[in-house]
């Protein structure tokens, strides 16, 4: 599983960097999320699961697959 | 002179959908002025409504409706919105201005509000945070609002913007003028005397700038390489002391009293003193309950919203205290659970103008919450005070709170 991150939505709000820091992390110039894992280990799934439905604006999702 | 942005007579407006609400009115002997909004609700009113007071405006309730306000800025701007409605209104850099134009400010400012930033300021706020309650720790009580709440905040403007600790007592009054008066001769006096502290100010660090917030914004460029216009400047250092001190000191007040009323809420954030990621989680709920922003929008055109007419001008108000309790969105919205798992309030909005300063703002908070709790791990409402001289308007909140240990 990965997540995809939409930019264009994203506003920098960081529940995700705050709810999942081993998995997302912010730029130090608008604050947008970073991915930092392409494929997401099994034993943190729940916890991205859980972090995609956090984000107030709907930017994440997570999708079967490997990073391109 | 012509005003160009006032709203219509309300002709176009179904008498269903009139209700008779002032949201600056708090009656006598009322403590809790989000009760007000929550009472509308209780009450059945249509989740989308108009009121005739304060110049005429639209309310909306419905969590989906106030994200759509936030987010629809083509249709619900930000650019002169003032309610009651008056011209000229400075326009706020970037709040007052719509996509894609408040990518200017907005970039300006974002990277010193960043996560990571705000991590790189966390060790001086414990350091405010804990002057501060070694001001009343031995007396055994404290106001909580005069004595703490207004005070940190206000310090953390002033080391941000590159000023001294000494000129607090200056901005505490300019601020406590302008979120308090409503005399309108005074309140006048009162704008023009910020921004004459600002312009002075910005002077300053155009002409020796520094790495501080301030220095930063004059230092500036745009697209061109030249300096911003001078009054956008202004009005930018106008916002962030607009929207930096009473947001703070009010949500502060209110966790407080909820703190002071609930040993076991205290107890679990001592709990989790170590766990940063349980810490924020229990924040997060603070702040989705105690939210004391209502956020104001100006319809772009004459259009159909959810089945009803809206007139170009017309004003809407995007109560966030009732969003975040809408039980279509959140389970048991009523009640507070620390331990939450999906919480998406709206608290600092959503969109194109989220709160640049929301994580700063959260980490003055949880700074705070976790200092005092070392300290001062008991405490509770003086006498059973529970807050007084309650007001409302776009920020929400009470001026006093007696606490005692
Ligand atoms: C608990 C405290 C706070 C609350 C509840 C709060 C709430 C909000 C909300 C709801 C907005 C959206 C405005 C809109 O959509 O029209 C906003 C915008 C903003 N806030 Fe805050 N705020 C807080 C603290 C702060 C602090 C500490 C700062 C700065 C140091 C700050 C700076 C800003 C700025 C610059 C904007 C405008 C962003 C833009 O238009 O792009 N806020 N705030
Ligand atoms: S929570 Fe959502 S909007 Fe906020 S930074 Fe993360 S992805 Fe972006």
């Amino acid at each position: 599983m990965r997540v995809i991150a939409n930019l264009d939505i994203c506003q920098g709000h960081a529940r995700c960097e705050d709810l999942c820091p081993e998995v997302f992390s912010t730029d130090p110039i608008e604050g947008k999320v970073v991915v930092q894992v392409d494929e997401i280990p099994d034993d943190l799934i729940e916890k991205v699961r859980l972090t995609v439905r956090n984000c107030p604006e709907g930017a994440l999702r997570l999708v079967k697959g490997n990073a391109q | 002179m012509t005003l160009l942005w006032q709203p219509s007579p309300p002709d176009h407006v179904p008498s269903d959908h009139i209700v008779d609400f002032d949201f600056f009115d708090i009656p006598a002997g009322c403590t809790d002025p989000t009760e007000i909004w929550h009472n509308l609700v209780k009450q059945g009113v249509p989740p989308i409504f108009y009121t005739p007071h304060n110049g005429g405006h639209w309310v909306f309730l419905n969590y989906a409706d106030v994200v759509e306000g936030y987010r629809n800025h083509e249709l619900f701007s930000t650019y002169q919105t003032p309610i009651p409605p008056i011209e000229p209104f400075p326009i706020m850099q970037p709040q007052g201005i719509d996509p894609p134009d408040n990518k200017v400010f907005r970039l300006l400012l974002s990277p010193m509000f960043t996560p990571l930033a705000v991590r790189r300021m966390t060790e001086g706020l414990h350091a405010r945070a804990n002057h501060l309650i070694d001001t009343f720790e031995a007396k055994n009580h404290c106001d909580f609002v005069r004595d703490y709440a207004e005070l940190f905040p206000t310090a953390t403007f002033l080391e941000l913007f590159g000023l001294g600790a000494e000129r607090l007592p200056e901005f505490l009054a300019l601020a406590n003028t302008f979120f308090r008066s409503v005399d309108p001769a005074v309140r006048a006096q009162n704008v023009t005397d910020i921004y004459a502290v600002l312009d002075q100010l910005f002077r300053e660090k155009n002409a020796n700038p520094g790495t501080d917030i301030a220095s930063t914004i004059v230092q500036g460029r745009d697209e061109n390489g030249q300096q911003h216009k001078w009054d956008d400047i202004l009005n930018c250092g106008f916002l962030l002391f607009v929207a930096g001190l009473d947001t703070v000191t009010n949500t502060m007040t209110y966790i407080w009293r909820y703190l002071a009323t609930n040993p076991r809420a205290r107890q679990h954030f001592i709990s989790k003193m170590d766990d940063q990621q349980a810490s924020l989680i229990a924040l997060e709920e603070l702040m989705r309950i105690n939210a004391v922003s209502n956020l104001y929008r100006r319809v772009t055109k004459d259009c159909e919203f959810r089945g009803i007419q809206f007139k170009r001008n017309d004003r809407v108000i995007l109560p966030n205290t009732v969003a975040n309790r809408d039980n279509k969105i959140f389970e048991n919205a009523m009640e507070i659970d620390l331990n939450r798992k999906v919480n998406n309030h709206v608290t600092f909005g959503v969109g194109p103008h989220r709160c640049i300063g929301s994580h700063l703002a959260k980490r003055e908070i949880l700074v705070s919450i976790q200092a005092w709790l070392t300290r001062i791990p008991d405490f509770h409402l003086d006498n059973g005070d529970v807050g007084a001289e309650a007001f409302g308007g776009a920020v929400m909140g009470f001026r006093s709170l007696k606490l005692r240990w």
